[in-house]
């Protein structure tokens, strides 16, 4: 287990925390909160130790497209980088319900 | 075109059990209520725990889901996801007991205990047996196995104690899991690679016919809404937990000594000629039965010298006013698998018609005149084997947990001393629906949720790092010292080892009886001591702090 903490800079608000998927065998759990930080906070819990670089470059995408500004927990139990993905954007089309 | 209801995971299920536009869920995961314990051994935890507790409304009637995720950790209940299920059940029952009906629903997806928090598990599960036994007289308590993990260890102790169970042919039930029945047992007892045996063993189909689960439905969201409203509308009980003249009927006609396959089995159980059956008290025999440490105190605190009984493994007697019930050891018992102690099919059922006849014959006394009830604990397990799996093991621990619920919430004072080991689902039976646990301070005595080279291989870790994980987490330990810390001993005597037998040791013993007896006079016949006492609350080293944090947030959330 590895704990990974990250900050992105990001611009939109998200008005209200999200919740999507469930920490099982190559899945992972993704929670939004809204923030009143001026940038992204990321606590990510890994199973899968050492990829740090991998997480970043998965991230930077993410936010290079989507720049959500919010608190993001993840605990992950060996998603892999396309998993990862997948829950990062449906959490944020869960934001769009509601 | 079917929904899926198997496919769903635990969050989806609940939703899609209940009227769209009526949930709400409680301690949910933007809760911040995370299990303490995983982290600390390198495990990624579940922000909710692994538990689901949705409020809402099933065709219109009052209804909360609680609904176990079985992919995050096989199901496992620990310290927070049991005080999340056992706090909404106490809800469920309080607003039932205030003229609220209201129909609690679990859907058990599970291994049973969360063997990374095996002593916070047991206790939680014991916990939940005894709610659901007290709900149980005022509504229906449904539960689904609709497979996946399905229902196994201590919570397939709670299924065989629901009013009513639904499945799908994809669901498995039992109480130790093949793998763990090799371990202890050896691949001759059960071949854990033999997948067809196990399906075709452990599977709904053999479990309909035998009548281990009510009903199997498709694997379809609309056909278990059906289900559950035809459930609940008729009132549906197979009181399973009271099936003990049936089992030890069937158990007098079977020859443990000779192999039984699924087939010789339904034959036998469509056959079973079913007898009253009643345990008389045990006397003083001519030669000294098994040693154990179970043994020697049924012997010193009754007066009963080389106690024989009818039943060898159990014995039973009344002296000073109290009934006395051990769980002991025969070397030479023509069930194989509880030749060391172990709690076997024949003994949950004759401890449970041991307490039944005693709740019975004290009916018409008032609480507080009823027979105390001293469990005296020694055991190393439950029975590690094919025919008790086949038979249903679950359910003969299940009604001896019942017994003890039942005549613990009908008013008798029930202490468990332990003298000896209280290890597994032998515990959940014999022990832990007491309400005070007075031990020894004893080394030598185990107290888990699992043994270790069992424990090791169902959590995929050497045994060398799972006692590295004993050190830093005080419900993985073995030892009863280490339990203490979790706040669940009424007391720790000091002095006396199990295999004494000086009058000093004997009255050092008797009065630690007679002290925890009264302090239950005028207490709420309950297990809420076990969180609300000083270790447990104030928690130095565990103690029951996350429980506590759970109570006091689904009070807060309950009625928002």
């Amino acid at each position: 287990m590895e704990k990974l903490h990250f900050n992105y800079a990001a611009t939109e608000k998200i008005a209200h925390p999200v919740h999507i998927g469930v920490v099982a065998s190559g899945d992972l759990e993704v929670i939004m909160k809204p923030t009143t930080n001026s940038e992204s906070t990321l606590d990510i819990v890994t199973g899968s130790d050492g990829f740090k670089e991998v997480w970043g470059n998965v991230l930077t995408r993410f936010f290079d497209r989507y720049p959500l500004l919010a608190d993001f927990e993840i605990n992950d139990f060996g998603a892999t980088p396309g998993v990862v993905n997948l829950r990062l954007t449906q959490a944020m089309e869960a934001l769009k319900n509601e | 075109m079917s929904n899926s209801f198997v496919e769903l995971h635990a969050r989806q299920r609940a939703l899609a059990l209940l009227d769209q536009g009526t949930t709400r869920e409680l301690i949910g995961p933007f809760d911040n209520m995370i299990s303490p314990h995983l982290e600390p051994q390198n495990i990624v935890p579940e922000a909710d725990d692994g538990i689901v507790i949705m409020k809402g409304q099933l065709d219109g009637k009052d209804s909360v889901i609680i609904a176990i995720e079985g992919a995050f950790q096989g199901g496992g209940i620990g310290e927070v996801s049991g005080a999340k299920i056992v706090s909404a059940l106490e809800h469920v029952l309080a607003d039932n007991e205030a003229g609220h009906t209201e129909y609690p629903i679990i859907i058990l997806d599970t291994g049973g205990v969360r063997l990374q928090e095996a002593n916070y598990g047991l206790l939680s599960i014991s916990e939940i047996h005894n709610m659901v036994i007290a709900l149980k007289q005022y509504v229906p308590v449904i539960g689904l196995v609709p497979g996946r993990v399905g229902s196994f260890g201590g919570m397939s102790i709670t299924n065989a104690l629901l009013s009513y169970v639904i499945g799908t042919d994809k669901a498995r039930i039992g109480l130790n899991g093949p793998e763990v029945i090799e371990q202890e047992a050896g691949v001759k007892e059960w071949d854990a690679s033999d997948k067809n045996l196990i399906w075709n063993t452990l599977g709904t189909k053999q479990r309909q016919a035998t009548g281990i689960i009510d009903e199997v439905v498709d694997d379809d969201v609309k056909a278990f809404r059906t289900a559950i409203s035809a459930a609940i509308n008729e009132n549906k009980d197979s009181h399973r937990d009271q099936r003990g003249d049936f089992y030890l009927s069937l158990l007098d006609q079977l020859d443990p000594a000779k192999p039984l396959d699924i087939e010789g089995y339904d034959k036998l159980f469509k056959a079973v000629e079913v007898k009253e059956h009643h345990l008389a008290a045990a006397v003083s025999g001519s030669k000294p039965g098994t040693k154990s440490r179970g043994r020697n105190w049924f012997e010193l605190l009754t007066g009963i010298k080389k106690a024989q009984s009818d039943v060898p493994t159990v014995l039973q007697a009344q002296a000073g006013g109290r009934q006395y019930i051990a769980i002991v050891p025969d070397e030479n018992n023509r069930f194989p698998r509880v030749r060391h102690g172990e709690v076997g099919l024949q003994e949950g059922y004759t401890v449970a018609s041991v307490v039944n006849d005693l709740i019975k014959a004290d009916a018409d006394k008032p609480a507080d005149q009823k027979t105390p009830i001293v469990i005296v604990v020694d055991v190393p397990s439950q029975a590690y084997g094919y025919k008790e799996e086949l038979i249903g093991i679950h359910m003969s621990l299940a009604s001896a947990a019942s017994a003890y619920a039942r005549a613990r919430q009908a008013g008798h004072k029930v202490v468990s001393f332990i003298p000896g080991d209280a290890v597994s689902g032998g515990f959940l039976a014999q022990g832990l629906q007491s309400n005070r646990l007075v031990a020894l301070d004893d080394l030598d005595i185990t107290i888990q949720a699992m043994s270790k080279a069992s424990s090791a291989r169902i959590t995929q870790r050497t045994i060398a790092e799972l006692e590295e994980a004993t050190k830093h987490v005080p419900a993985m330990a073995y030892d009863i010292e280490n339990y203490q810390k979790l706040g669940s001993l009424y007391n720790l005597i000091k002095g006396v080892k199990g295999y004494d037998s000086s009058d000093e040791a004997v009255k050092t013993v008797k009065k630690a009886l007679d002290e925890a007896f009264k302090s239950l006079e005028g207490v709420k016949p309950d297990l809420s001591f076990r969180y609300t006492n000083d270790i447990a609350v104030e928690g130095v080293a565990g103690g029951r702090k996350a429980t506590n944090k759970v109570r006091a947030l689904m009070d807060a959330q309950w009625n928002k």
